[in-house]
């Protein structure tokens, strides 16, 4: 159990985030793959602070807090998606293009 | 002093500005007051001449100044502006009056009076120039009031067309001048004219002969053009589109006489340059010998003396370039005073029977009017060369300069252009006074005559031309000037062969059975060649227009598809810049991620090859 492995799990969790992220059309789908994100960057903090800094905890705290606005995070973005599920009857990202410019 | 000639100079202008502003409803009030204007211009310079007594005063103030470099503008009122001064104050004073008659029942008469009182400013202010570039200034001046006069009846589509021609034909000459100006001040470093022609400054001396050849062929263009010189000739008789006063005034005795006394003023300069006066010669002659031909076979009466008065100017330019400073300045007094008189007269004759065609003057009973025949007669002879009149003295000078010069071509270029001013002007009395038939006049003008107003100018510039003649040699030492008189032999010549021309158009025109088509009928070729004016105009409006229609074509070009098309091509790139980048504005929210993604996944790989 070296640093590199848990630094690998932590790239693979990140870029499965991304794909998620931008392949899924559903815009629920798409915060998993945000989730996922934050996972592996917080896993990634873990791991440099268990391996090279034990002391202070500062990794832990990190971590701690990505967890916390991650909640808060998901709460506004849910909200946001059942809004925009209310008015537009759809949560097909491919048809919400009002921006477009 | 300086009161006399600011009054004498800026009283037309008063005339021009006050009635242009405030008097356009009453062109009655206007033509008076410009008439008033005009009388204190002449008695403001007459008073200047007759206490003249060969001073030369010069009253200056400075003008503008450019760094080291002062401009002083003022007066140069030495013997020659002041009689010249005097000559177009009386001709304008002249040609004032007769315009109470001529233009009565013209509506726009205001006007025209302001614009005669705008060209008398001009004209006064040119003549007494000090400085070249104050004569510059007037010289354009001139020519502006010329455009506006000679376009008065801009209604008229040839009218405003001859004006047209007459501005652009004279501002190419203006050019030449221009230029020799700029050239001349390199040379001299200041475009004061008596501290030029100073023999004492040296400075004319010091310039290089090549330098003041180019200088003086330069001046020269300006005064061929505003002198009507072969090539730049042929606005002068468009210019008879003009009222008949205008023609008197302008395209006779004075703007057109005003490339000669230029010549005049910068005598010394123009001198110092034998190749310049060869030219001069050349042209002057050339141009004599070509306007003389045409106005032979002229049916229009203005024309003809159109082509009489390029004639004369460059009979003047001819004893000028011969060296005869007095005797080219004194032409151009005695023609002043009978070209203004037979212009006078066939403005009378047109007023009176509507045509211009001078067998059709003559077939309305032509001589019934008796003063204007009479200085129709009197002018005419003069302009012959006949003796006791002015003409003729003022010519015989002129040869005799030209005989002095000792290259005979061009005194036989002179004295065939004598016989030939003799045959047209005798020819021009003739159609006139003599016609083939008479009928009745017709409509309302058979019995009402010519006004007084018309019929006194007429007759005082008629004594004028009687007795002025006399006055040479006097007028010559006032201007500490030699006068030289011909001999016996070449004066008897010179008038005989006037006398040819005479007997000849009365073979021709005058006899009771004439056949009144001239002797020249004889040569066809050469009488369509004369009738088609040697076919300049036909040139210019062949080559020289094509030449500058293409000319425009291409700058044309150059600025709708050059400038236009480069700067319209630039914006319409960028905007399809500007297009194709708005197609990554999709608002589809997972490609602006990716875009993200992969710039982010490039910056970490060049960060790890780093």
């Amino acid at each position: 159990m070296t640093l590199h492995s848990f630094l690998l799990l932590s790239a693979v969790l990140f870029s499965m985030g991304i794909f998620t992220l931008l392949e899924r059309r559903n815009l629920i789908a798409m915060l998993i793959g945000v989730e996922l994100m934050l996972n592996g960057a917080s896993l990634n903090f873990i791991a440099f602070n268990h391996f090279t800094a034990p002391v202070p905890a500062i990794g832990q705290i990190i971590v701690l807090f990505i967890i916390g606005l991650a909640a808060a995070e998901i709460s506004i973005a849910i909200s946001i998606i059942l809004a925009l599920y209310w008015r537009r009857q759809t949560s097909n990202v491919e048809e919400l293009t009002d921006l477009k410019g | 002093m300086l009161t006399l000639a600011i009054l004498a100079v800026f009283t037309p202008l008063i005339g021009f500005v006050l009635p242009m502003l405030l008097l356009q409803r009453q062109p009655r009030a206007a033509q008076a007051f410009a008439v008033l204007c005009s009388a204190v211009s002449f008695v403001a310079v007459l008073a200047l001449y007759l206490q003249g007594h060969g001073a030369t005063d010069k009253l200056k103030a400075v003008f503008l100044i450019s760094g080291g470099f002062q401009v002083e503008f003022g007066f140069l009122l030495d013997g020659f502006s002041r009689l010249m001064g005097l000559i177009v104050a009386l001709i304008t004073l002249c040609i004032q009056v007769y315009s109470l008659g001529y233009m009565a029942h013209d509506p726009a008469r205001t006007r025209y009076f302001s614009m005669l009182g705008f060209f008398a400013w001009s004209m006064l202010s040119f003549v007494f120039a000090i400085n070249l570039l104050q004569v510059f200034i007037f010289w354009e001046l001139v020519g502006l009031a010329s455009f506006f006069l000679i376009g008065f009846w801009f209604e008229k589509p040839a009218a405003a067309a001859a004006a047209k021609k007459a501005m652009i034909m004279t501002r190419v000459g203006d050019i030449g001048f221009y230029i020799g100006m700029a050239l001349l001040l390199r040379e001299v470093a200041t475009f004061d004219i008596p501290t030029i022609l100073d023999p004492a400054s040296g400075l004319i001396a010091a310039i290089a002969p090549g330098r003041l050849t180019l200088i003086t062929l330069l001046i020269f263009i300006g005064i061929m053009g505003k002198s009507a010189q072969f090539p730049l000739h042929t606005w002068l008789p468009s210019a008879m589109e003009g009222p008949t006063p205008v023609s008197a005034l302008l395209h006779s005795a004075t703007m057109v006489a005003a490339g000669v006394f230029l010549f005049i003023r910068l005598y010394p300069l123009m001198a110092a340059s034998h190749a310049t006066m060869t030219l001069v010669l050349v042209i002057a002659t050339f141009t004599m010998i070509l306007s003389s031909t045409i106005a032979m076979v002229e049916r229009d009466i203005k024309r003809v003396l159109a082509y009489s008065s390029i004639s004369q100017l460059s009979f003047m330019l001819m004893g000028l370039a011969a060296g005869g400073l007095f005797a080219g300045f004194f032409h151009l007094t005695t023609h002043a005073f009978f070209k203004a008189l037979l212009f006078l007269c066939a403005g009378a004759y047109i007023h009176h029977y509507s045509t211009n065609d001078m067998a059709a003057i003559g077939q309305g009973g032509g001589r019934k009017l008796r003063g204007v025949t009479l200085g129709l007669i009197v002018g005419g002879c003069a302009l012959a060369g006949l003796p006791p009149l002015s003409g003729f003295f003022s010519k015989e000078m002129v040869m005799g300069a030209l005989h002095h010069d000792g290259r005979m071509l061009y005194l036989a270029g002179g004295l065939l252009g004598a016989f030939l001013t003799a045959y047209y002007t005798l020819r021009m009395i003739f159609l006139v006074t003599r016609p083939a038939t008479t009928q009745t006049a017709h409509g309302h003008d058979a019995h009402h005559g010519v006004p007084g107003v018309m019929l006194g100018p007429i007759l005082v510039l008629t004594a004028i031309t009687v007795v002025l003649g006399f006055f040479g040699t006097s007028l010559g030492h006032g201007l500490q000037q030699e006068v030289e008189h011909p001999e016996i032999v070449m004066m008897m010549l010179a008038v005989g062969l006037a006398l040819t021309g005479v007997l000849v158009a009365w073979l021709d025109f005058g006899r009771a059975r004439a056949a009144r088509v001239g002797f020249i009928a004889a040569f066809p070729p050469l009488r369509t060649l004369f009738e088609n004016a040697w076919y300049v105009d036909q040139f210019y409006a062949q080559v020289v227009t094509r030449l500058v229609m293409l000319t425009a074509r291409v700058c044309e070009l150059f600025e709708t598809r050059g400038m236009d098309g480069s700067t319209d091509g630039l914006a319409e790139g960028v905007a399809a810049v500007g297009g194709r980048t708005a197609r990554l504005q999709v608002g589809w929210l997972q490609v602006y991620l990716s875009s993200t993604v992969a710039v982010v996944a490039l910056f970490l790989i060049y960060l790890g090859l780093r």
